[in-house]
């Protein structure tokens, strides 16, 4: 082997998203390596390594697929331990939605902070380097002591608005007071008018009233959150934002979980579209929903692969999205 | 009635944590442990913690619509949760360990197939010496008897469902690295492997890169390192498969014993126990069985799982090799754990053959994925003994009276007795 070609890049991907694993190798111009995840019979994960990561940068892909959050997370921890005891000179893990994410403070006494659990868990396998996409709080990136380069959606997100819509016509509505810095920085980019919906939550995954604050009358109303899992919220808002007179309502989501019934609350729903990222596997959701629209997301994880393999800078993908 | 101790009971074994409970004379903890509808576990502790004592019982067994590295995670979850809830110190009760028996190479029942990585596409004609020689490379033909032609891929699928390939070992035919290779295929117990897979079609499809011998991730260290990241200050747990795993903490761990509960059984329930013979199924499980053996004044014999068989024909079972003699003997076979169940059932066809009587089988932990059930129920075994490390109802309803449970909650409970006040357990370990 001559020196040049040593330390490449090593695009290893789990079983949870083959697609994107795919489409990022395609756009770096390399195969993915020749690995298998596979369960035995007793439902331990086995990973079996079929081609030398000694002295590579090795990359693992794997996101989380809805419903099967702890089975996607164990895979990686393996194939991250498989790769440090094989030699592999960095290790970057590419989750592009973290898992546990939401549980990231002690909200009730002995709640569990499974979100530094995780963390903890990822650097104790021997994660050397982190790449997300649009933590659910960007504290989390503090629960690590390796770098962790937190990539944004909304590059892409301000490309669709500007190709679909004209924003002058929209409103840039944030679903709860969490969001607002979020949809804030989407409005200030697009230099259109802003809302927030206040609610109320009794319980997880339940909603509870809904209050509008700001005018979205004969425009374009865009919800924008980081994620939506069973849409409770998405739905509700959508609700409450055509009885305050907008002339369409549509939703930007970075992360489209999308779980329980949460295809035929959409169908059901005022929404026009709810427009996601590919960072989550959405199978066959995107044939029972018309209304789901994909962005597709791996240029900008590609792109961020290659800088850092590089050692180049990240921060241009956090205002630019990759053609 | 012990004061000032937790013990909080995952979803994997909910009969056994109400059991040690029980014994303790205390309550289990109350506690929420679900799933969010993304997958994601949701727990909440509803008692407190704080300065407690607190044991987390989960052992590493999914099955019966559960999953095992949905427990694992819950596992840790508590763990932390309990952690970051003041508590004074959290101990892992793992009756049955995860991720303790090591894989060895890969789909490798028979063991030689791997080295005859050159397959008609891509062996021969791809391979330089510019790619990786990650080792002494198994894929480069030294001697041209070596290139088959054969599709690699329909190999090892054939070979991953029958055992033992004809042909002789290739293992002499790669010159200077013949040592190498037979050090990893000699090394104990790992070289026969009953690990089945779930999906057998995909391994069909995969290959290594030229040049390149896979391998698989063991994640024994892995589990060990993430228990202890999550928190634990203490781990008990029971017949480890490779006692080694205890060397991978470094907080204390309790490695304890199902011997005396098996020994006891074969006192009370084997007539003539004494002219039985102790069986061990594999050369690594011979030391735990001579230990019984020795124990008792019983006689001692040993399957070696032979790897070259001798003639073509008789493959199946050229490749067991019995050591001893059972003729006309009741055989008592003795593992520490049943997965698929392929050694102990095809050990037990052996014996048969061989002139046994009865055959026994008493293990720790009787996982029994797979097909094993069905294996058992086809097999020459008569009975078989298994205590309670994991969920046995299912097993019971479908094996009958064929499966026999023991239980180990009375040893659990004693060893969180024991560790809570401070008192020595080596009782229980070379207790009879």
């Amino acid at each position: 082997m001559s020196a040049e070609m040593a330390n490449e890049i090593k695009l290893i991907s789990g079983r949870s998203h083959p697609d994107l694993s795919n489409n990022i190798a395609k756009r770096l111009g390399i195969e993915v390596a020749r690995t298998i995840s596979l369960n035995y019979s007793n439902q331990e994960t086995s990973f079996t390594v079929g081609e030398s990561v000694r002295d590579e940068d090795v990359f693992i892909v794997q996101s989380t697929a809805t419903g099967d959050v702890n089975e996607g997370l164990m895979e990686l921890l393996i194939m991250i331990s498989a790769c440090r005891t094989a030699s592999a000179r960095r290790i970057t893990a590419v989750i592009p939605n973290f898992p546990y994410a939401r549980q990231d403070k002690k909200d009730k006494s002995r709640a569990p902070i499974s979100a530094r659990l995780v963390a903890n868990m990822l650097q104790t396998a021997g994660a050397n380097h982190i790449v997300t996409v649009d933590l659910h709080a960007s504290q989390i990136q503090g629960f690590f002591s390796v770098p962790v380069d937190n990539l944004y959606a909304e590059p892409s997100f301000l490309r669709y608005i500007r190709e679909n819509f004209k924003p002058e016509d929209c409103v840039i509505v944030s679903p709860d007071a969490g969001g607002a810095k979020r949809a804030t920085s989407i409005a200030d980019h697009l230099n259109t008018a802003f809302a927030l919906i206040h609610k109320e939550r009794p319980r997880p995954n339940v909603v509870g009233r809904m209050v509008l604050v700001g005018n979205v009358e004969d425009k374009v109303a865009i919800l924008v959150d980081d994620m939506a899992d069973t849409c409770g919220t998405l739905v509700k808002a959508a609700a409450v934002l055509k009885e305050n007179g907008a002339k369409a309502v549509l939703a930007l989501v970075t992360h489209g979980i999308l779980s329980g019934n949460a295809i035929e609350t959409l169908n059901g729903s005022v929404l026009q579209a709810l427009v996601v990222t590919n960072t989550v596997p959405l199978g066959d959701k995107v044939e029972r929903c018309p209304k789901l629209k994909v962005i597709d997301i791996s240029p900008t994880i590609a792109e961020a692969i290659r800088r850092t393999h590089n050692g180049e800078s990240v921060s241009y993908l956090f205002t630019h999205a990759p053609v | 009635m012990v004061r000032n101790i937790v013990v909080l009971g995952g979803n994997s074994h909910p009969a056994l944590v109400d059991s040690v409970c029980a014994t303790l004379g205390l309550p289990p903890c109350n506690r929420i442990l679900t799933k969010f509808s993304s997958g994601e576990s949701r727990l909440e502790i509803s008692d407190s913690v704080r300065g407690k004592d607190v044991y987390i019982i989960q052992t590493g067994f999914g099955g019966n619509g559960s999953k095992l590295n949905d427990h694992f995670m819950d596992l840790c979850i508590m763990i932390s949760a309990c952690k970051t809830g003041s508590a004074r110190r959290v101990t892992a009760v793992l009756p049955l360990f995860p991720y303790s028996r090591q894989p060895d190479l890969p789909y490798n029942k028979a063991g030689a197939p791997l080295f005859k990585a050159g397959s008609s596409e891509n062996g021969k004609k791809d391979y330089t010496f510019e790619s990786v020689p990650a080792t002494p490379a198994p894929g480069i033909p030294k001697s041209a008897g070596l290139i088959n032609g054969a599709d690699i891929s329909s190999k090892l699928l054939k070979t991953s469902l029958t055992n033992g390939n004809g042909s002789q070992s290739p293992v002499k035919q790669t010159n200077g690295d013949g040592t190498y290779f037979a050090a990893v295929n000699g090394s104990g117990i790992g070289s026969y492997t009953t690990h089945d897979y779930e999906n057998l079609s995909h391994i069909g499809a995969f290959s290594a890169k030229p040049g390149y011998k896979q391998w698989v991730a063991q994640a024994g260290t892995l589990v060990a390192n993430l228990l202890t990241c999550a928190g634990a200050d203490h781990v008990i747990t029971m017949d480890l498969h490779d006692p080694q795993v205890q060397g991978f903490f470094d907080v204390p761990v309790d490695n304890l014993y199902g011997r005396p509960l098996l020994k006891r059984y074969i006192q009370q329930y084997i007539p003539n126990y004494k002219e039985a013979v102790i069986i061990s199924p594999d050369a690594g499980g011979a030391k735990r069985a001579t230990a019984i053996a020795d124990g008792m004044g019983m006689d001692f014999a040993l399957i070696h799982k032979e790897r070259r068989p001798t003639k073509i024909t008789d493959r199946q079972n050229a490749s067991m090799m019995l050591v001893g003699n059972v003729e006309g003997r009741v055989c008592i076979l003795l593992d520490d754990l049943a997965d698929t169940g392929n050694t102990i059932t095809r050990a037990a066809k052996l014996l048969k053959k061989e002139g046994a009587t009865k055959i026994y089988a008493l293990l720790t932990h009787g996982v029994f994925s797979g097909d094993a059930i069905n294996r058992i129920h086809a097999s020459a075994i008569d009975k078989i003994v298994v205590t309670n490390s994991v969920p046995q109802e299912k097993h019971k309803a479908l094996l009958g009276s064929k499966l026999e449970i023991l239980d180990i909650a009375p040893i659990f409970a004693e060893a969180i007795r024991r560790v809570h006040h401070g008192e020595s357990i080596s009782v229980l370990f070379n207790h009879d």
